[in-house]
């Protein structure tokens, strides 16, 4: 399946760019009605500008153009397009809009800044005596749902009641183990109990990526029904948009602003939403929403391919990605790639021979196979965004190049980016960035030296041998390794394990790459079938990284073929378990809350279970023909996180172009 | 007598071979390197990257109670072949918990029933009349161009033909929609028409794959039948070549497709997959894909049943027919 993906994208992009039809210059190519006035492709005018007469074309849901988003569904097809109770597991495609813009969390996230930011909730919890067990915290006043009635702290206590009567529902046990009692002690003020002494209240209620599992619900519907069975077919939120249609089939969902936005969570935290229609559809495979895009009818894809970006802006002169001009992609995703190992089987358990395969990854050459080296290094166990790097990875620099192996080898490498930067220069790449700072902003502070020399020490001393061109582990056999990658998903997990495969291959190791569909990938994870992994364990976006390291504890570590709840790599470490307790019993804002996650990352350095590689590179780019106000690098008021709760943040800034 | 005993013999193949069809359909999905409940979990630490340990094992709890995935194998064997001989309910299909799978189904399989059945019978009906003139009248230049075209476009690998016409056909000249976007409900006009502008697209690709073959198999069989000697005989005779054709050459060859017809009509029910993902159409295709995407036991148990049903049927009809068709054979 994954060939024939390939060979669909690639011989869609090959007669894409052959074709002569320039969409963005002369909209020939979507030029044709079809026989009815309700498609959303362009009217052929024999106008050769972009500003083509467009006033009064429709969208093929029947609503106008140019008062209508229409967005990419990154999950593809809703299976049950009538489901919209979120604590039943599986049927609810929340990245179809729902969570985007109907529903909202308590607390949401500022990515720029780093910071947790109130939604529903009006403050942050605040201890009610020296125990972290009682909590207090305010709700917005003035909201309501979109049928009219208002939101108050009644249904806060009521959605969490819910779920821990509720032995059915998906998240019951979490809630149970985590929420003691929630309590409205009037209609803006909810108080907590919780189980155990918590630090990070916040966090686990609100959202620290993507979104959260506790989803307020309207307690004047839900309450007289029972929440295992309730489809909710006609949902509400406290969000800007109501969902107005939806395809039977599961395809699109169409929302409407709310005419009282005002008393939406949007409405009275930021602004008037600018689109009067969101509309969220899935094309199809990754050619056919390019070709979307070219034709004008997507505003936002999700997830392309850096060769569809190359495509798109070709064709579109209106597509507009992260940065201007290259690497064009986000990189502030808030999870990072490289190679993931099984510390409990044999030669991964021994950390020289981690360390070594580390020094045997060209990492240039790896970045150039990956993304054509439009990737952002990281030598550390955090994903290297701006919020982080700022905490970490600069702060770190004097360690990183101090930390020397047992045999006094210093192994870390400052001059990455500006070595990617020449190398890209070779090839022919303009409008990179010159300035020193800007360089490392990019492209990363450094990573380890390709060192094969220093790999073979470690490897020798280990009783690895060489055999020709050929490493025979020390029991005399050919050192042979797979390496677990995604199949038709993660396309940068995927094409990274191929990249570092090559660059082993050429040192003499024979390295396999198994692909894997979704389930088998993670199963294999879980269970620890597994060598060697292009997996993704190293996520964060504030700059306490707690709740993303918890379970690296050696508390979570089970034998191989056991489903492991945390520490896949089966990696223990006394010193970061010791930390990690620390850490949870320190607030999110105190001082040594950094000073541990550094000591934590130290550790990893030493230890390497995971060797990390590249922050995550996101092509999500927009057309700016019918709407204008995205965020950009030069307009970043926020990240591109079109599949995240936060979306609904975005929309007072969407302007129509007027076309 | 012999009668009986025929309906007998193929009654008891076809029970066996449902059986043991839906009792490897039960086993495989078992003995792959995946699990369901983990797969789901996977799917949200992905999303979110923010679950604590103790959070997945209780999910994980939940999960394995809700879809039904305690127990022993074997008790899970004896419930699924229960429920599928006595209320034929599959279950719920973990990917799209808790729909039922026989509800999504039921809403699949019209539109694949739809598409396919309509696609492959006008394929069958082009490729045999191409067929059947390329193959006995070889001489004439408009049979040779119908059949050069037909062997041209036969071995292109399907998703490319579909490609070329999504490009053709959507994009340079966008005369279809790029996307299915279906309008209205129920039988209404509005909706059959959507139904039918939506359609044609992804039903002249499998028409245009699918008459190559049809083309070529009429063409071998026609060709060879107008040299037998009771043809020639019919020539002889001074019967027109119509009318050769048409009483002589015709039934003889049709008998092997119609065959095959019955047999692919029986296969309908796999689904056309690279057709449904390319096109954005819903059917079943998709849900298979889904099911082994996201090792949904229940979805693919559902499915691959539905489909080892149907073939078995349309086989045990064909046997069961034959002799009404070709007075040859016997029901021995």
């Amino acid at each position: 399946m994954k060939r024939l993906t390939v060979l669909f994208v690639m011989m869609a992009l090959i007669i894409t760019a052959c074709s002569n039809n320039n969409n963005s210059n002369d909209d020939k190519g979507s030029a044709s009605e079809t026989g009815k006035n309700n498609t959303a492709t362009e009217t052929k005018d024999g106008n050769d500008s972009g500003d083509s007469k467009s006033s009064g074309k429709m969208t093929d849901v029947g609503t106008p153009r140019s008062e209508t988003l229409i967005v990419d569904i990154l999950g593809g097809r809703s299976p049950d397009p009538d489901r919209y109770n979120p604590y039943v597991p599986g049927a609810v495609a929340m990245d179809a809009g729902v969570h985007q813009l109907m529903f909202s969390n308590l607390w949401e996230i500022d990515t720029q800044k780093g910071t947790q930011i109130p939604d529903l909730a009006a403050t942050f919890p605040e201890a009610l005596d020296g125990t972290n067990t009682k909590f207090s915290f305010k709700v917005q006043e003035g909201l309501t749902w979109s049928d009219g009635q208002p939101f108050t702290a009644h249904d806060v206590e009521f959605t969490a009641k819910m779920i821990t009567d509720s032995k059915e529902l998906g998240y019951n046990g979490y809630f149970t183990n985590l929420i003691k009692s929630m309590k409205a002690t009037d209609d803006y003020t909810i108080e907590v109990e919780t189980v155990n002494p918590e630090t990070r209240l916040a966090q686990k209620l609100g959202v620290v990526i993507w979104g959260n599992t506790f989803r307020v619900m309207p307690k004047h519907i839900w309450e007289k029904e029972d929440p295992a069975t309730f489809k909710f077919s006609n949902p509400i939120g406290v969000g800007p948009y109501k969902l107005k249609d939806r395809d039977p089939q599961g395809n699109w969902f169409l929302w409407e602003k709310r005419e009282d936005w005002q008393k939406s969570d949007i409405g009275k935290l930021v602004g008037e939403p600018g689109p009067k229609y969101i509309l969220f559809k899935f094309f199809g495979p990754e050619e056919k929403r390019i070709i979307a895009m070219i034709q004008h009818d997507m505003d936002i894809l999700q997830d392309i391919t850096p060769e569809s970006w190359d495509v798109l802006r070709q064709k579109n002169e209106y597509a507009q990605a992260w940065y201007k001009d290259f690497p064009y992609a986000t990189m502030d995703d808030p999870c990072e790639r490289g190679m993931s190992f099984n510390t409990a089987k044999e030669p991964y358990d021994n950390p020289d021979v981690r360390w070594a395969l580390a020094l045997m990854t060209d990492i240039k050459n790896v970045s150039m196979a990956t993304f054509g080296g439009m990737l952002r290094v990281s030598p550390i166990q955090l994903p290297p965004i701006k919020v982080l790097q700022d905490n970490y990875h600069k702060p770190m620099l004097g360690w990183l190049k101090d930390f020397a192996l047992e045999d006094g080898y210093k192994p870390f490498d400052e001059s990455y980016a500006e070595g990617i930067v020449d190398m890209l220069k070779q090839q022919g790449v303009e409008g990179l960035p010159t300035d020193s700072n800007a360089i490392k902003d990019t492209f990363g502070v450094g990573w380890w030296k390709f060192d094969p020399a220093e790999a073979a020490k470690l490897l020798e001393k280990n009783g690895f041998k060489k055999d020709g061109d050929k490493w025979l582990m020390p029991d005399g056999k050919p050192w042979t390794m797979t390496i677990n990658a995604p199949a038709n998903f993660e396309v940068q997990s995927m094409r990274l394990a191929f990249a570092v495969a090559d660059s082993w291959r050429k040192q003499g190791i024979d390295v396999n790459v198994q692909q894997m569909e979704g389930a088998s990938f993670w199963d294999s994870e879980s269970t620890g079938a597994f060598q060697i992994g292009s997996y993704w364990p190293a996520c964060g976006l504030l700059p306490d990284t707690t709740a993303n390291m918890t379970g690296w504890h050696q508390k979570y570590i089970v034998p191989i073929g056991e489903q492991a709840p945390g520490n896949r790599n089966r990696w223990a470490n006394d010193r970061v378990s010791t930390l990690l307790d620390e850490l949870d019993a320190l607030p999110s804002d105190d001082p040594k809350v950094i000073q541990n996650i550094t000591e934590i990352n130290k550790e990893f350095v030493k230890g390497m279970p995971f060797i990390p590689m590249f922050g995550t590179s996101k092509f999500v780019p927009v057309d700016t023909y019918y709407w204008d106000g995205f965020q950009t690098s030069e307009n970043a008021f926020e990240g591109p996180w079109w599949w995240w709760s936060q979306f609904k943040f975005y929309t007072p800034h969407l302007k129509s172009t007027g076309r | 007598m012999g009668f009986y005993k025929f309906l007998l013999s193929r009654v008891i193949s076809f029970v066996l071979v449902v059986f043991i069809g839906i009792t490897t359909v039960f086993f495989v999905p078992r003995f792959m390197p995946s699990d369901p409940v983990e797969a789901m979990i996977g799917k949200m630490t992905a999303n979110q990257a923010f679950m604590e340990p103790e959070a997945i094992i209780t999910l994980r709890e939940t999960l394995n109670e809700s879809f039904g995935l305690e127990g022993s194998i074997w008790d899970q064997y004896v419930g699924f072949v229960k429920r599928v001989i006595v209320t034929q309910d599959f279950g719920p299909s973990l990917a799209s918990y808790p729909n039922p799978v026989n509800e999504l189904i039921a809403k699949a399989l019209p539109w694949t029933m739809g598409l396919l059945l309509v696609s492959t019978i006008i394929a069958w009906l082009i490729g045999n009349v191409v067929g059947l003139l390329a193959g006995f009248l070889k001489d004439k230049s408009y049979s040779k161009a119908m059949e050069a075209v037909s062997i041209m476009i036969y071995p292109i690998p399907y998703y490319i033909l579909a490609l070329v016409l999504i490009m053709l056909l959507s994009y340079i000249y966008p005369i279809f929609p790029l996307s299915a976007t279906f309008q209205g409900e129920g039988f209404s006009w509005e909706h059959i028409k959507s139904v039918v502008y939506n359609s044609i697209l992804p039903a002249l690709s499998m028409i245009l794959v699918g008459t190559g073959w049809w083309v070529i198999s009429m063409k071998t069989l026609s060709s060879g039948i107008a040299e037998e000697d009771y043809v020639q005989f019919a020539r002889l005779k001074g019967l027109s070549e119509r009318k050769i054709m048409t009483k002589y050459v015709l039934p003889n060859a049709a008998l092997p497709q119609v065959t095959m017809l019955a047999l692919q009509i029986g296969t309908i029910f796999n689904g056309a997959l690279i057709t449904e993902i390319l096109f954005g159409y819903p059917g079943i295709g998709t849900l298979i894909y889904t099911g082994i995407l996201q090792a949904d036991y229940n979805l693919i148990m559902g499915t691959i049943t539905l489909s080892i049903i149907a073939v078995a049927m349309a086989t045990f009809i064909v046997d069961f027919l034959y002799p009404f068709i070709d007075p040859r054979v016997r029901y021995k």
